[in-house]
Protein backbone atom coordinates (compact mmCIF):
# COMPACT_ATOMS: atom_id res chain seq x y z
CA UNK A 1 0.00 0.00 0.00
CA UNK A 2 2.91 2.30 0.74
CA UNK A 3 3.96 2.57 -2.87
CA UNK A 4 0.49 3.81 -3.82
CA UNK A 5 0.59 6.52 -1.15
CA UNK A 6 4.14 7.43 -2.17
CA UNK A 7 2.93 7.53 -5.73
CA UNK A 8 0.26 10.09 -4.86
CA UNK A 9 2.74 12.23 -2.96
CA UNK A 10 5.23 12.13 -5.82
CA UNK A 11 2.44 12.89 -8.25
CA UNK A 12 1.63 16.08 -6.39
CA UNK A 13 5.34 16.94 -6.32
CA UNK A 14 5.71 16.39 -10.09
CA UNK A 15 2.70 18.54 -10.82
CA UNK A 16 3.53 21.32 -8.39
CA UNK A 17 7.18 21.57 -9.50
CA UNK A 18 6.13 21.51 -13.16
CA UNK A 19 8.17 18.44 -14.18
CA UNK A 20 9.15 18.99 -17.82
CA UNK A 21 8.78 15.37 -18.93
CA UNK A 22 5.31 15.10 -17.39
CA UNK A 23 4.16 18.33 -18.97
CA UNK A 24 5.57 17.28 -22.33
CA UNK A 25 3.28 14.23 -22.24
CA UNK A 26 0.36 16.41 -21.13
CA UNK A 27 1.03 18.78 -24.03
CA UNK A 28 1.15 15.91 -26.55
CA UNK A 29 -2.11 14.50 -25.17
CA UNK A 30 -3.89 17.84 -25.35
CA UNK A 31 -2.68 18.47 -28.92
CA UNK A 32 -3.73 15.08 -30.32
CA UNK A 33 -7.02 15.19 -28.42
CA UNK A 34 -7.85 18.69 -29.65
CA UNK A 35 -6.96 17.87 -33.28
CA UNK A 36 -8.88 14.62 -33.33
CA UNK A 37 -11.98 15.96 -31.53
CA UNK A 38 -12.09 19.01 -33.81
CA UNK A 39 -11.75 16.82 -36.92
CA UNK A 40 -14.30 14.25 -35.74
CA UNK A 41 -16.84 16.98 -34.87
CA UNK A 42 -16.35 18.83 -38.17
CA UNK A 43 -16.77 15.60 -40.16
CA UNK A 44 -19.07 13.71 -37.83
CA UNK A 45 -21.74 16.29 -37.00
CA UNK A 46 -22.96 16.87 -40.58
CA UNK A 47 -22.78 13.13 -41.28
CA UNK A 48 -24.63 12.34 -38.04
CA UNK A 49 -27.24 14.98 -38.88
CA UNK A 50 -27.81 13.46 -42.34
CA UNK A 51 -27.99 9.96 -40.91
CA UNK A 52 -30.49 11.01 -38.25
CA UNK A 53 -32.57 13.48 -40.24
CA UNK A 54 -32.96 12.12 -43.76
CA UNK A 55 -34.57 8.95 -45.04
CA UNK A 56 -32.64 7.33 -47.87
CA UNK A 57 -31.93 3.97 -49.42
CA UNK A 58 -29.25 2.05 -47.55
CA UNK A 59 -29.68 4.11 -44.37
CA UNK A 60 -30.02 1.04 -42.16
CA UNK A 61 -26.92 -0.52 -43.65
CA UNK A 62 -24.96 2.68 -43.13
CA UNK A 63 -26.22 2.89 -39.55
CA UNK A 64 -25.06 -0.68 -39.00
CA UNK A 65 -21.62 0.19 -40.36
CA UNK A 66 -21.34 3.22 -38.08
CA UNK A 67 -22.46 1.19 -35.07
CA UNK A 68 -19.84 -1.42 -35.93
CA UNK A 69 -17.28 1.39 -35.94
CA UNK A 70 -18.11 1.99 -32.28
CA UNK A 71 -16.57 -1.35 -31.42
CA UNK A 72 -13.43 -1.05 -33.55
CA UNK A 73 -10.40 -2.29 -31.54
CA UNK A 74 -7.91 0.52 -31.14
CA UNK A 75 -4.94 -1.71 -31.99
CA UNK A 76 -6.63 -2.53 -35.28
CA UNK A 77 -7.07 1.17 -36.06
CA UNK A 78 -3.43 1.70 -35.03
CA UNK A 79 -2.33 -1.09 -37.34
CA UNK A 80 -4.28 0.23 -40.34
CA UNK A 81 -3.12 3.82 -39.81
CA UNK A 82 0.45 2.57 -39.34
CA UNK A 83 0.20 0.60 -42.59
CA UNK A 84 -0.99 3.70 -44.45
CA UNK A 85 1.56 6.08 -42.95
CA UNK A 86 4.64 3.88 -43.03
CA UNK A 87 7.25 4.60 -45.74
CA UNK A 88 5.94 1.69 -47.84
CA UNK A 89 2.31 2.71 -47.32
CA UNK A 90 0.16 4.81 -49.69
CA UNK A 91 0.51 7.92 -47.47
CA UNK A 92 4.13 7.29 -46.48
CA UNK A 93 5.34 10.32 -48.41
CA UNK A 94 3.49 12.65 -46.01
CA UNK A 95 5.93 11.82 -43.22
CA UNK A 96 3.20 11.58 -40.60
CA UNK A 97 4.33 8.37 -38.90
CA UNK A 98 5.60 8.95 -35.37
CA UNK A 99 4.19 12.49 -35.28
CA UNK A 100 1.38 14.06 -33.28
CA UNK A 101 -0.76 14.69 -36.43
CA UNK A 102 -0.30 10.98 -37.26
CA UNK A 103 -1.70 10.00 -33.86
CA UNK A 104 -4.51 12.54 -34.32
CA UNK A 105 -5.52 10.83 -37.59
CA UNK A 106 -5.84 7.50 -35.82
CA UNK A 107 -7.76 9.05 -32.94
CA UNK A 108 -10.10 10.78 -35.40
CA UNK A 109 -10.93 7.40 -36.93
CA UNK A 110 -11.65 6.18 -33.42
CA UNK A 111 -13.86 9.15 -32.47
CA UNK A 112 -15.70 9.59 -35.77
CA UNK A 113 -18.17 6.68 -35.40
CA UNK A 114 -18.95 7.83 -31.85
CA UNK A 115 -19.76 11.37 -32.97
CA UNK A 116 -21.77 10.17 -35.99
CA UNK A 117 -23.76 7.53 -34.12
CA UNK A 118 -24.56 9.59 -31.03
CA UNK A 119 -25.39 12.80 -32.91
CA UNK A 120 -27.57 10.80 -35.35
CA UNK A 121 -29.40 9.35 -32.35
CA UNK A 122 -29.80 12.85 -30.86
CA UNK A 123 -31.20 14.23 -34.13
CA UNK A 124 -33.41 11.17 -34.67
CA UNK A 125 -34.83 11.66 -31.19
CA UNK A 126 -35.95 15.19 -31.99
CA UNK A 127 -39.67 15.68 -32.15
CA UNK A 128 -41.00 15.61 -35.72
CA UNK A 129 -42.87 18.81 -34.95
CA UNK A 130 -39.53 20.64 -34.63
CA UNK A 131 -39.01 20.59 -38.40
CA UNK A 132 -42.55 21.83 -39.03
CA UNK A 133 -42.09 24.58 -36.44
CA UNK A 134 -38.77 25.82 -37.82
CA UNK A 135 -39.93 25.83 -41.44
CA UNK A 136 -43.24 27.46 -40.59
CA UNK A 137 -41.42 30.23 -38.73
CA UNK A 138 -39.45 30.99 -41.90
CA UNK A 139 -36.22 28.98 -41.59
CA UNK A 140 -34.32 28.30 -44.81
CA UNK A 141 -32.38 25.05 -45.24
CA UNK A 142 -29.28 26.33 -43.45
CA UNK A 143 -31.32 27.76 -40.58
CA UNK A 144 -33.25 24.50 -40.39
CA UNK A 145 -29.97 22.56 -40.01
CA UNK A 146 -28.66 24.98 -37.39
CA UNK A 147 -32.00 25.00 -35.58
CA UNK A 148 -32.15 21.22 -35.34
CA UNK A 149 -28.50 21.01 -34.25
CA UNK A 150 -29.15 23.65 -31.60
CA UNK A 151 -32.23 21.84 -30.32
CA UNK A 152 -30.24 18.60 -30.19
CA UNK A 153 -27.32 20.40 -28.52
CA UNK A 154 -27.40 18.40 -25.30
CA UNK A 155 -27.25 15.09 -27.14
CA UNK A 156 -24.53 16.38 -29.45
CA UNK A 157 -22.54 17.68 -26.50
CA UNK A 158 -22.82 14.23 -24.95
CA UNK A 159 -21.52 12.76 -28.24
CA UNK A 160 -18.51 15.08 -28.16
CA UNK A 161 -17.85 14.33 -24.51
CA UNK A 162 -18.02 10.58 -25.03
CA UNK A 163 -15.65 10.83 -28.00
CA UNK A 164 -13.30 13.02 -25.98
CA UNK A 165 -13.22 10.50 -23.16
CA UNK A 166 -12.38 7.72 -25.60
CA UNK A 167 -9.65 9.75 -27.29
CA UNK A 168 -8.12 10.97 -24.04
CA UNK A 169 -7.71 7.50 -22.59
CA UNK A 170 -6.57 5.72 -25.76
CA UNK A 171 -3.25 3.83 -25.68
CA UNK A 172 -3.01 1.45 -28.66
CA UNK A 173 -3.14 4.01 -31.48
CA UNK A 174 -0.83 6.45 -29.70
CA UNK A 175 1.66 3.66 -29.07
CA UNK A 176 1.63 2.18 -32.60
CA UNK A 177 1.34 5.34 -34.70
CA UNK A 178 3.22 7.68 -32.33
CA UNK A 179 5.94 5.29 -31.24
CA UNK A 180 6.01 6.69 -27.67
CA UNK A 181 9.00 8.94 -28.43
CA UNK A 182 10.09 10.94 -25.40
CA UNK A 183 9.59 14.71 -25.76
CA UNK A 184 7.92 14.09 -29.14
CA UNK A 185 4.98 11.73 -29.29
CA UNK A 186 4.75 10.42 -25.75
CA UNK A 187 1.21 11.00 -24.52
CA UNK A 188 -0.04 10.68 -20.96
CA UNK A 189 -1.46 7.20 -21.54
CA UNK A 190 1.65 5.81 -23.28
CA UNK A 191 3.80 7.37 -20.57
CA UNK A 192 1.70 5.67 -17.87
CA UNK A 193 2.12 2.31 -19.64
CA UNK A 194 5.90 2.86 -19.90
CA UNK A 195 6.39 4.08 -16.34
CA UNK A 196 4.35 1.19 -14.94
CA UNK A 197 6.47 -1.28 -16.93
CA UNK A 198 9.57 0.35 -15.46
CA UNK A 199 8.15 0.06 -11.94
CA UNK A 200 7.87 3.86 -11.63
CA UNK A 201 4.45 3.87 -10.04
CA UNK A 202 4.72 7.43 -8.75
CA UNK A 203 5.21 8.85 -12.24
CA UNK A 204 2.38 6.62 -13.51
CA UNK A 205 0.01 7.81 -10.79
CA UNK A 206 1.02 11.43 -11.37
CA UNK A 207 0.16 11.11 -15.04
CA UNK A 208 -3.06 9.32 -14.15
CA UNK A 209 -3.98 12.25 -11.89
CA UNK A 210 -3.34 14.63 -14.77
CA UNK A 211 -5.70 12.62 -16.96
CA UNK A 212 -8.33 12.80 -14.24
CA UNK A 213 -7.88 16.56 -13.89
CA UNK A 214 -8.23 17.06 -17.66
CA UNK A 215 -11.33 14.84 -17.80
CA UNK A 216 -12.84 16.60 -14.79
CA UNK A 217 -12.16 20.06 -16.24
CA UNK A 218 -13.77 19.18 -19.57
CA UNK A 219 -16.79 17.58 -17.91
CA UNK A 220 -17.20 20.59 -15.62
CA UNK A 221 -17.05 22.96 -18.59
CA UNK A 222 -19.61 20.91 -20.50
CA UNK A 223 -21.85 20.79 -17.45
CA UNK A 224 -21.59 24.58 -17.14
CA UNK A 225 -22.42 25.01 -20.83
CA UNK A 226 -25.45 22.71 -20.50
CA UNK A 227 -26.75 24.78 -17.61
CA UNK A 228 -26.05 28.07 -19.34
CA UNK A 229 -27.68 27.08 -22.65
CA UNK B 1 -60.82 40.55 -50.31
CA UNK B 2 -58.11 40.65 -52.96
CA UNK B 3 -57.26 38.36 -55.87
CA UNK B 4 -56.49 34.68 -55.68
CA UNK B 5 -53.97 33.70 -53.04
CA UNK B 6 -53.88 29.96 -53.68
CA UNK B 7 -54.69 28.09 -56.86
CA UNK B 8 -54.43 24.37 -56.21
CA UNK B 9 -54.76 21.80 -58.96
CA UNK B 10 -54.37 18.03 -59.11
CA UNK B 11 -53.11 17.87 -55.54
CA UNK B 12 -52.38 14.34 -54.29
CA UNK B 13 -50.44 13.40 -51.21
CA UNK B 14 -49.44 9.89 -50.32
CA UNK B 15 -48.02 8.48 -47.08
CA UNK B 16 -46.63 4.98 -47.66
CA UNK B 17 -49.14 3.52 -50.09
CA UNK B 18 -52.14 5.43 -48.77
CA UNK B 19 -53.52 8.52 -50.48
CA UNK B 20 -54.32 10.94 -47.67
CA UNK B 21 -55.26 13.95 -49.77
CA UNK B 22 -56.81 14.18 -53.21
CA UNK B 23 -58.01 17.60 -54.33
CA UNK B 24 -58.66 18.25 -58.00
CA UNK B 25 -59.11 21.99 -57.74
CA UNK B 26 -59.29 24.57 -54.98
CA UNK B 27 -58.96 28.34 -55.04
CA UNK B 28 -58.59 30.56 -52.00
CA UNK B 29 -58.82 34.34 -52.33
CA UNK B 30 -56.68 36.77 -50.35
CA UNK B 31 -57.87 38.16 -47.04
CA UNK B 32 -60.53 35.53 -46.28
CA UNK B 33 -61.03 33.21 -43.35
CA UNK B 34 -61.47 29.64 -44.58
CA UNK B 35 -62.65 26.98 -42.17
CA UNK B 36 -61.65 23.37 -42.79
CA UNK B 37 -63.99 20.84 -41.22
CA UNK B 38 -63.81 17.07 -41.21
CA UNK B 39 -63.30 13.98 -39.09
CA UNK B 40 -59.92 12.79 -37.82
CA UNK B 41 -57.86 11.37 -40.65
CA UNK B 42 -59.86 13.38 -43.19
CA UNK B 43 -56.76 15.17 -44.47
CA UNK B 44 -57.09 18.55 -42.71
CA UNK B 45 -53.60 18.60 -41.20
CA UNK B 46 -52.07 17.35 -44.45
CA UNK B 47 -53.81 20.10 -46.42
CA UNK B 48 -52.49 22.72 -43.99
CA UNK B 49 -48.95 21.33 -44.20
CA UNK B 50 -49.08 21.46 -48.00
CA UNK B 51 -50.52 24.98 -48.28
CA UNK B 52 -48.15 25.99 -45.46
CA UNK B 53 -45.28 24.76 -47.69
CA UNK B 54 -43.94 22.58 -44.91
CA UNK B 55 -44.22 19.48 -47.09
CA UNK B 56 -44.10 19.01 -50.82
CA UNK B 57 -47.15 17.30 -52.35
CA UNK B 58 -46.62 13.89 -53.95
CA UNK B 59 -48.14 15.30 -57.14
CA UNK B 60 -49.99 18.45 -58.14
CA UNK B 61 -49.36 22.14 -58.17
CA UNK B 62 -49.86 24.92 -55.65
CA UNK B 63 -49.76 28.40 -57.12
CA UNK B 64 -49.26 31.12 -54.51
CA UNK B 65 -49.93 34.72 -55.53
CA UNK B 66 -49.74 33.73 -59.16
CA UNK B 67 -46.48 31.79 -58.99
CA UNK B 68 -45.92 28.06 -58.46
CA UNK B 69 -44.36 27.59 -55.03
CA UNK B 70 -42.84 24.84 -52.93
CA UNK B 71 -41.18 24.50 -49.51
CA UNK B 72 -38.31 26.96 -48.88
CA UNK B 73 -39.29 29.10 -51.89
CA UNK B 74 -38.44 32.72 -51.00
CA UNK B 75 -41.93 34.06 -51.86
CA UNK B 76 -43.65 31.77 -49.34
CA UNK B 77 -41.05 31.13 -46.64
CA UNK B 78 -41.44 34.49 -44.96
CA UNK B 79 -45.14 35.03 -45.66
CA UNK B 80 -46.91 31.82 -44.72
CA UNK B 81 -46.84 30.36 -41.22
CA UNK B 82 -48.50 27.29 -39.75
CA UNK B 83 -49.31 26.61 -36.12
CA UNK B 84 -49.46 22.84 -35.60
CA UNK B 85 -52.16 21.17 -33.54
CA UNK B 86 -49.99 20.28 -30.57
CA UNK B 87 -47.98 23.15 -29.18
CA UNK B 88 -44.29 22.75 -29.86
CA UNK B 89 -41.78 25.16 -28.44
CA UNK B 90 -38.06 25.35 -29.08
CA UNK B 91 -35.93 24.44 -26.05
CA UNK B 92 -35.36 28.06 -25.18
CA UNK B 93 -37.03 30.78 -23.18
CA UNK B 94 -40.44 32.14 -24.11
CA UNK B 95 -38.71 35.32 -25.32
CA UNK B 96 -36.40 33.37 -27.65
CA UNK B 97 -39.32 31.33 -28.96
CA UNK B 98 -41.37 34.39 -29.82
CA UNK B 99 -38.34 36.24 -31.22
CA UNK B 100 -37.05 33.30 -33.31
CA UNK B 101 -38.93 34.17 -36.51
CA UNK B 102 -37.81 37.79 -36.40
CA UNK B 103 -34.21 36.90 -35.55
CA UNK B 104 -33.84 34.62 -38.58
CA UNK B 105 -35.26 37.45 -40.67
CA UNK B 106 -32.64 39.71 -39.08
CA UNK B 107 -35.49 42.02 -38.11
CA UNK B 108 -34.53 42.68 -34.51
CA UNK B 109 -35.30 46.38 -34.16
CA UNK B 110 -37.08 47.02 -30.80
CA UNK B 111 -37.41 43.27 -30.44
CA UNK B 112 -38.08 43.31 -26.71
CA UNK B 113 -41.07 45.62 -27.09
CA UNK B 114 -42.38 43.59 -30.01
CA UNK B 115 -42.08 40.29 -28.15
CA UNK B 116 -43.91 41.73 -25.14
CA UNK B 117 -46.59 43.14 -27.44
CA UNK B 118 -47.07 39.77 -29.18
CA UNK B 119 -47.36 38.05 -25.80
CA UNK B 120 -49.97 40.60 -24.77
CA UNK B 121 -52.03 39.77 -27.89
CA UNK B 122 -52.43 36.24 -26.58
CA UNK B 123 -53.13 37.37 -23.02
CA UNK B 124 -49.67 36.74 -21.53
CA UNK B 125 -47.77 39.29 -19.50
CA UNK B 126 -44.30 39.68 -21.00
CA UNK B 127 -42.72 40.60 -17.68
CA UNK B 128 -43.94 37.34 -16.15
CA UNK B 129 -43.50 35.02 -19.11
CA UNK B 130 -40.67 36.23 -21.37
CA UNK B 131 -37.90 34.80 -19.18
CA UNK B 132 -39.55 31.45 -18.54
CA UNK B 133 -38.04 28.31 -20.06
CA UNK B 134 -40.12 26.26 -22.48
CA UNK B 135 -40.89 23.57 -19.93
CA UNK B 136 -42.38 25.91 -17.35
CA UNK B 137 -45.66 26.48 -19.22
CA UNK B 138 -49.06 24.83 -19.14
CA UNK B 139 -50.50 23.36 -22.36
CA UNK B 140 -52.69 26.42 -22.92
CA UNK B 141 -49.83 28.84 -22.26
CA UNK B 142 -47.54 26.92 -24.62
CA UNK B 143 -50.20 27.08 -27.34
CA UNK B 144 -50.55 30.82 -26.82
CA UNK B 145 -46.75 31.33 -26.94
CA UNK B 146 -46.76 29.28 -30.14
CA UNK B 147 -49.40 31.60 -31.60
CA UNK B 148 -47.57 34.73 -30.39
CA UNK B 149 -44.41 33.56 -32.20
CA UNK B 150 -46.47 33.51 -35.43
CA UNK B 151 -48.45 36.70 -34.86
CA UNK B 152 -45.26 38.71 -34.27
CA UNK B 153 -44.36 37.99 -37.91
CA UNK B 154 -47.57 39.71 -39.09
CA UNK B 155 -47.87 37.01 -41.77
CA UNK B 156 -49.80 37.19 -45.02
CA UNK B 157 -51.18 33.72 -44.33
CA UNK B 158 -51.79 32.16 -40.92
CA UNK B 159 -52.70 28.48 -40.88
CA UNK B 160 -54.10 27.13 -37.63
CA UNK B 161 -54.45 23.40 -37.11
CA UNK B 162 -56.97 22.71 -34.35
CA UNK B 163 -55.87 25.78 -32.40
CA UNK B 164 -58.28 25.20 -29.53
CA UNK B 165 -58.36 21.39 -29.36
CA UNK B 166 -56.19 20.88 -26.29
CA UNK B 167 -56.72 24.04 -24.26
CA UNK B 168 -59.14 25.28 -21.63
CA UNK B 169 -62.01 27.67 -22.34
CA UNK B 170 -60.07 30.81 -21.42
CA UNK B 171 -57.05 29.95 -23.59
CA UNK B 172 -59.41 28.94 -26.37
CA UNK B 173 -61.11 32.35 -26.34
CA UNK B 174 -57.78 34.21 -26.22
CA UNK B 175 -56.48 32.18 -29.18
CA UNK B 176 -59.65 32.87 -31.16
CA UNK B 177 -59.49 36.61 -30.45
CA UNK B 178 -55.78 36.82 -31.30
CA UNK B 179 -56.24 34.95 -34.58
CA UNK B 180 -59.06 37.24 -35.63
CA UNK B 181 -56.91 40.25 -34.77
CA UNK B 182 -54.48 39.16 -37.48
CA UNK B 183 -57.15 39.47 -40.13
CA UNK B 184 -58.48 42.75 -38.75
CA UNK B 185 -55.13 44.50 -38.34
CA UNK B 186 -52.99 43.08 -41.14
CA UNK B 187 -55.53 41.58 -43.60
CA UNK B 188 -54.00 38.17 -42.92
CA UNK B 189 -55.63 35.27 -44.72
CA UNK B 190 -56.60 32.62 -42.19
CA UNK B 191 -57.11 28.94 -42.90
CA UNK B 192 -58.34 27.19 -39.78
CA UNK B 193 -58.88 23.47 -39.31
CA UNK B 194 -61.02 22.80 -36.28
CA UNK B 195 -63.51 20.45 -34.71
CA UNK B 196 -65.16 23.54 -33.26
CA UNK B 197 -67.36 23.93 -36.29
CA UNK B 198 -69.77 26.30 -34.55
CA UNK B 199 -66.92 28.76 -34.04
CA UNK B 200 -65.69 28.18 -37.59
CA UNK B 201 -69.12 28.96 -39.00
CA UNK B 202 -69.26 32.08 -36.87
CA UNK B 203 -65.94 33.46 -38.11
CA UNK B 204 -65.22 31.86 -41.48
CA UNK B 205 -66.12 33.44 -44.80
CA UNK B 206 -66.34 29.97 -46.28
CA UNK B 207 -65.88 26.41 -45.08
CA UNK B 208 -64.51 23.30 -46.72
CA UNK B 209 -65.38 19.79 -45.69
CA UNK B 210 -62.59 17.25 -46.04
CA UNK B 211 -63.56 13.62 -45.85
CA UNK B 212 -61.20 10.76 -46.68
CA UNK B 213 -58.86 13.30 -48.21
CA UNK B 214 -61.43 14.70 -50.61
CA UNK B 215 -63.40 17.92 -50.59
CA UNK B 216 -66.96 16.93 -49.72
CA UNK B 217 -69.06 20.08 -49.67
CA UNK B 218 -69.05 23.15 -47.51
CA UNK B 219 -69.29 21.64 -44.05
CA UNK B 220 -73.02 22.34 -43.72
CA UNK B 221 -73.91 18.86 -44.98
CA UNK B 222 -74.58 15.94 -42.69
CA UNK B 223 -72.27 12.98 -43.02
CA UNK B 224 -73.50 9.73 -41.53
CA UNK B 225 -71.51 6.57 -41.06
CA UNK B 226 -72.71 2.94 -41.15
CA UNK B 227 -73.25 0.15 -40.35
CA UNK B 228 -76.03 -0.02 -42.93
CA UNK B 229 -78.75 -2.68 -42.81
CA UNK B 230 -80.71 -4.00 -45.81
CA UNK B 231 -84.47 -3.39 -45.44
CA UNK B 232 -85.55 -5.04 -48.69
CA UNK B 233 -86.83 -3.38 -51.84
CA UNK B 234 -83.47 -1.80 -52.52
CA UNK B 235 -83.76 0.24 -49.34
CA UNK B 236 -81.20 0.31 -46.59
CA UNK B 237 -81.15 1.93 -43.20
CA UNK B 238 -79.08 2.88 -40.20
CA UNK B 239 -80.66 1.91 -36.90
CA UNK B 240 -80.30 4.62 -34.28
CA UNK B 241 -79.88 3.80 -30.57
CA UNK B 242 -83.40 5.06 -29.75
CA UNK B 243 -85.01 2.74 -32.33
CA UNK B 244 -85.48 5.29 -35.12
CA UNK B 245 -84.33 4.31 -38.59
CA UNK B 246 -82.52 6.47 -41.10
CA UNK B 247 -83.46 5.27 -44.59
CA UNK B 248 -80.93 5.47 -47.40
CA UNK B 249 -80.42 3.97 -50.88
CA UNK B 250 -78.09 0.99 -51.25
CA UNK B 251 -74.54 1.96 -50.16
CA UNK B 252 -71.68 1.09 -52.52
CA UNK B 253 -69.84 -0.71 -49.71
CA UNK B 254 -69.79 -1.18 -45.95
CA UNK B 255 -67.35 1.67 -45.34
CA UNK B 256 -69.28 4.27 -47.34
CA UNK B 257 -70.63 7.32 -45.57
CA UNK B 258 -73.90 9.02 -46.54
CA UNK B 259 -73.80 12.71 -47.32
CA UNK B 260 -77.11 14.51 -46.87
CA UNK B 261 -77.07 18.06 -48.18
CA UNK B 262 -78.66 20.61 -45.88
CA UNK B 263 -80.82 22.03 -48.66
CA UNK B 264 -82.94 18.89 -48.43
CA UNK B 265 -83.25 19.18 -44.70
CA UNK B 266 -84.19 22.81 -44.59
CA UNK B 267 -87.87 22.44 -45.49
CA UNK B 268 -88.55 19.55 -43.18
CA UNK B 269 -87.91 21.06 -39.82
CA UNK B 270 -90.80 21.47 -37.40
CA UNK B 271 -92.69 19.46 -34.85
CA UNK B 272 -94.73 17.77 -37.53
CA UNK B 273 -94.35 17.47 -41.25
CA UNK B 274 -96.92 16.97 -43.94
CA UNK B 275 -94.39 15.72 -46.52
CA UNK B 276 -94.00 12.05 -47.36
CA UNK B 277 -90.28 12.30 -46.67
CA UNK B 278 -88.75 10.23 -43.87
CA UNK B 279 -88.59 12.18 -40.64
CA UNK B 280 -86.28 11.89 -37.66
CA UNK B 281 -87.35 13.21 -34.32
CA UNK B 282 -84.73 15.16 -32.42
CA UNK B 283 -84.02 18.00 -30.02
CA UNK B 284 -82.50 21.34 -30.96
CA UNK B 285 -79.20 21.65 -29.08
CA UNK B 286 -77.66 24.83 -30.44
CA UNK B 287 -78.16 27.74 -32.83
CA UNK B 288 -75.13 29.15 -34.65
CA UNK B 289 -74.95 32.16 -36.95
CA UNK B 290 -73.22 31.28 -40.22
CA UNK B 291 -70.98 34.25 -40.95
CA UNK B 292 -70.72 33.62 -44.69
CA UNK B 293 -74.45 33.27 -45.52
CA UNK B 294 -76.20 34.97 -42.62
CA UNK B 295 -78.22 31.78 -42.08
CA UNK B 296 -78.66 30.17 -38.72
CA UNK B 297 -77.29 26.65 -38.36
CA UNK B 298 -79.57 24.58 -36.19
CA UNK B 299 -77.86 21.70 -34.40
CA UNK B 300 -80.18 18.82 -33.65
CA UNK B 301 -79.55 15.62 -31.75
CA UNK B 302 -81.70 12.88 -33.30
CA UNK B 303 -81.37 9.43 -31.82
CA UNK B 304 -77.93 10.36 -30.50
CA UNK B 305 -76.70 11.51 -33.92
CA UNK B 306 -75.83 15.14 -34.57
CA UNK B 307 -77.62 16.80 -37.51
CA UNK B 308 -77.27 20.31 -38.85
CA UNK B 309 -79.93 22.23 -40.73
CA UNK B 310 -79.43 25.71 -42.15
CA UNK B 311 -82.39 28.08 -41.85
CA UNK B 312 -82.85 31.65 -42.90
CA UNK B 313 -83.40 33.89 -39.90
CA UNK B 314 -87.00 34.58 -40.95
CA UNK B 315 -87.73 30.84 -41.17
CA UNK B 316 -86.23 30.40 -37.74
CA UNK B 317 -88.59 32.98 -36.26
CA UNK B 318 -91.60 31.52 -38.09
CA UNK B 319 -90.91 28.00 -36.88
CA UNK B 320 -90.12 29.19 -33.36
CA UNK B 321 -86.93 27.20 -33.09
CA UNK B 322 -85.03 27.39 -29.85
CA UNK B 323 -82.60 25.05 -28.03
CA UNK B 324 -84.47 22.29 -26.23
CA UNK B 325 -87.41 22.19 -28.64
CA UNK B 326 -88.37 18.85 -30.17
CA UNK B 327 -88.37 18.97 -33.98
CA UNK B 328 -88.44 16.63 -36.98
CA UNK B 329 -85.62 16.48 -39.47
CA UNK B 330 -86.69 15.49 -42.97
CA UNK B 331 -84.61 14.51 -45.96
CA UNK B 332 -85.12 12.96 -49.33
CA UNK B 333 -83.37 9.54 -49.55
CA UNK B 334 -83.00 10.07 -53.29
CA UNK B 335 -80.73 13.03 -52.57
CA UNK B 336 -78.36 11.03 -50.42
CA UNK B 337 -74.93 10.79 -52.01
CA UNK B 338 -72.21 8.36 -50.99
CA UNK B 339 -68.65 9.33 -50.23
Amino acid sequence: MDFILQGFLKAIDLLVTGDAETFSAVYATLVVSAYSIAASLILGLPLGFCLGHFEFKGKRLLRLAVDTGLALPTVFIGLVVYAFLTQRGPLGGLGLLFTLPGIAIGLTILALPIVIALSATAVEGMDRKLRVTLISLGADRRQLFLGIVWEARHGILAAGLTAFGRVLTEVGIAMMVGGNIKWQTRTVTTAIALETNKGEFAAGIALGLVLLIIAFSVTLSVSFLRKRY
Amino acid sequence: MGGLLYEISGLRHIYGNQTVLNIDRLEIPQGVIVGVIGPNGGGKSTLLKLVGFVEKPSTGKIVFKGKPAEPFAPQVRLQVTLMPQEPFLLKRTVFSNVAYGLSIRKDTDKIKERVHEALAWVGLNGNNFAGRPWYALSGGEAQRVSLASRLILKPDVLLLDEPTANVDAMSSQLIKDAALKARQDWATTLIIASHDWQWLHEVADSTLHLFKGRLSGTGRENILFGPWEAMGGGRWCKRLPDGQRLTVPQPPDDTSAALIANAVLRAGIGETTSTALPAMSGIVTRLTLDNSSGDVLVSISAGGLPFTVALEQQQLRQLGIYPGRTVSVCYNPADVTWI
